[in-house]
């Protein structure tokens, strides 16, 4: 590894492959994509990845037979399916096959790189027990929150949020994520939405009103973000 | 196995028919065969012991001590030629005393027999040199002193003839029943098929283009009716699920269009001229906010087609109502809150009354009724959630204070894509209480708003919690 992992997307939808080689360069990997499972193989030879996206809806291949050839071959690469077929029966197969994770298209962007990130880190992170984000501290086990040296009193769902955001510090964190990860939901739909941006109304009442510095920022149209401005 | 299923019904049947009259006809042949030969017999038997009586006048014992039959019994020399009679006289010694001119000094039946004519008259029949059967009897008679047995025996030759004769005939008259059975047969199930082949016919014309085409039911009160009705039934069905998938194509196509369209003109509009980046990117959050509003259509709509075609295993587990209220109202007491609604939960909290599905399914339903409890409700209200149960179903009460709805409403806001007087800071996709509906009537029980309240609406689950479907 030259420092920089290396990612190899396998994806014939060229607009999504394009967008997905731009972002996950911005988030500094080394991108090359392949639009059939042919060159897709060629690819994984020649470069030997760290990582690769894989679509399983690809002209002449179905993906999972490429995934199944690949972990024949006994190489040594993790792979993300991302797929629009997202029931649970085609993860439990994608997974069986040989998949690291499974991504149901549509995806919000910093999921996507967030899952990158934690299937390219070769150990389990810490789970870090404190958090400091400018003048904001967080106790994971005592689950309380201080700023400016005061104690922000917080419901348990609120303590999880700003928990997870600053875990997620400087990256923007998806209504996806939240509700997969903070309220546990494994279905999507409008009502967990409405709760998330309430959530998140009371939870910045809390953290940021009573302060000049705003640390919670909301990127409209993808999430939130908890960071130093 | 073969031939069966070789065979069409038609030929089938006719076979089964043919046989079984076959069988039939042979078994009442042989019976009444039996009986015939049976009874022609005993006449026989009985002619020749009134003939043996006969005879017993006419014997006489001549002066040299020979025993004679008198022959001139006859009133005319031709009947002579009608008693066609084999005879032998014998005495207790076994020593032949007389034997008619025909039997040619055969015995017959041989030697005497210990009582023989005496206690029976001992019918049997005695082959002769020349092939022909004789039935013969012995009868004992006592004359002059001294005891006779007297053997006689008629040819069994015109009986048998009679039966090969009453034989044929009844073959004869069992092949022509059987030909004509066969063809009846063949006629008369033809006849029966008839309608299945115009309904086979008929049901092959009907396609996805004229699903509105029914058989014809000639007599509905037949089983071919019966068929033909059921088969129309399913027609009816087919239509229906049918219309409705295309008018639900269509809306969905329609719903998908307008958030299409503000992408589109967000797009357009954004680089038609040249502008800040703080305008390019509001123009891209606003493009991404539609598109969060397409994922969600298109999730529901992959929800309600799950729902309807439902997975081939239904993951039934029993589902405790009770926690999985609490755990609904829970997740979205946060909304409340924002609003100062009072969420209050009344009934059987305590009790375990569990019903039987997809809990995840049910749950997304709860959620949908509460969350539209919630928009609907004014702030400062209080939404009542009441768990009841009768002798067979589980009732889930939720009901709000909020504008209510109009009578004519309480069914179309089922309806997909169905939106009423909502407040627009909170446009939903018009499909929340129609996958509610769907999914309750996949568990097997009801969802719709009571009429009968005057303030506010109150939404009825009604789920039957003895079923294991």
């Amino acid at each position: 590894m030259d420092g920089r992992a290396s990612i190899l997307i396998i994806e014939d939808d060229r607009k999504l492959s394009a967008a997905l080689v731009s972002g996950i360069e911005g988030a500094g990997y080394e991108v090359k994509a392949a639009s059939s499972a042919e060159e897709g193989f060629f690819l994984v030879h020649r470069l030997q990845p760290n990582l690769i996206l894989l679509d399983l809806t690809l002209p002449q291949r179905n993906g999972l037979d490429i995934l199944q050839q690949l972990r024949e071959e006994g190489l040594d690469v993790r792979v993300l399916i991302l797929t629009s077929h997202n029931t649970i029966e085609d993860r439990v197969a994608g997974l069986k096959t040989g998949a690291d994770d499974y991504m149901g298209k549509p995806f919000s962007f910093p999921e996507l790189i967030a899952r990158i990130e934690a299937l390219l880190r070769r150990v389990l992170p810490s789970s870090p027990g404190r958090v400091t984000i400018g003048d904001l501290e967080l106790d994971s086990a005592a689950r309380s929150a201080c700023r400016d040296g005061q104690k922000l009193d917080l419901t348990a769902r609120e303590f999880d949020l700003l928990f997870y955001l600053s875990k997620n510090s400087g990256r923007t964190v998806s209504r996806d994520m939240l509700a997969r990860d903070v309220w546990q939901e494994t279905s999507r739909y409008t009502p967990i939405d409405n709760v998330i941006d309430v959530q998140m109304a009371r939870l910045r009442k809390k953290v940021d009103d009573p302060f000049r510095v705003k640390l919670l920022q909301t990127i409209r149209g993808i999430g939130f973000c908890l960071q130093e401005p | 196995m073969s031939l069966g299923a070789r065979w069409n019904i038609r030929t089938r049947l006719t076979a089964w028919y043919v046989s079984v009259l076959a069988i039939l006809l042979l078994i009442f042949a042989v019976i009444v065969f039996t009986f015939q030969y049976v009874t022609l017999t005993r006449q026989i038997v009985h002619d020749e012991m009134q003939d043996a009586v006969t005879v017993e006048g006419l014997l006489y014992f001549d002066n040299s001590d020979q025993l004679h039959l008198r022959q001139d019994y006859y009133s005319r020399p031709q009947s002579h030629l009608i008693v066609d009679r084999w005879m032998e006289v014998l005495d207790l010694n076994g020593v032949v005393l007389y034997r008619s001119d025909n039997l040619d000094d055969q015995s017959l039946g041989g030697p005497l027999t210990p009582g023989e004519g005496d206690s029976s008259s001992n019918e049997r029949i005695v082959r002769l040199r020349d092939g022909s059967h004789i039935l013969a009897i012995s009868h004992i008679h006592g004359m002059n002193g001294r005891d006779l047995v007297i053997r006689l025996g008629y040819s069994l030759k015109p009986l048998r003839d009679r039966m090969w004769q009453f034989v044929w005939l009844l073959g004869i008259a069992l092949l022509v029943t059987i030909l004509l059975a066969s063809i009846t047969g063949q006629w008369i199930a033809n006849k029966a098929m008839r309608p299945i082949g115009l309904m086979a016919a008929r049901a092959e014309g009907i396609t996805a283009n004229n699903l509105h085409d029914r058989l014809a039911v000639t007599n509905p009160r037949d089983e071919l009716g019966a068929l033909a009705a059921v088969f129309n039934h399913l027609l009816e069905r087919l239509e229906q699920s049918f219309l409705q998938l295309q008018h639900f194509t269509g809306d969905a196509a329609h719903e998908l269009r307008t958030p299409l369209a503000s992408l589109r003109t967000i797009g357009e509009v954004a680089l038609s001229e040249p502008r800040s980046p703080e305008q390019y990117r509001d123009a891209i959050s606003s493009i991404l906010e539609e598109t969060q509003r397409l994922y969600h259509t298109i999730d529901s709509l992959l929800l309600l087609a799950r729902a309807e075609t439902g997975t081939s295993e239904p993951n039934s587990d029993a589902i405790a109502l009770a926690p999985l209220i609490d755990e609904v109202t829970n997740m979205l007491s946060v909304l409340a809150e924002e609003k100062s609604i009072q969420l209050l939960l009344q009934g059987e909290m305590q009790g375990s009354l569990a019903v039987y599905g997809e809990r995840a399914l049910l749950r997304i339903a709860l959620i949908n009724v509460l969350h539209n409890a919630i928009k609907f409700s004014p702030p400062g209200g209080i939404i009542r959630i009441t768990l009841a149960k009768d002798n067979t179903e589980a009732l889930i009460t939720i009901a709000d204070q909020g504008p209510g709805l109009r009578e004519d409403e309480l069914d179309s806001v089922f309806k997909r894509f169905y939106r009423g007087c909502e407040n627009s800071s909170n446009p939903g996709n018009g499909l929340g209480l129609s996958i509610v509906k769907l999914i309750v009537e996949r568990l097997g029980g009801s969802a719709r708003f009571d009429s009968a309240v005057e303030n506010g609406a109150s939404a009825v689950l009604r789920l039957p919690y003895n079923r294991r479907n």
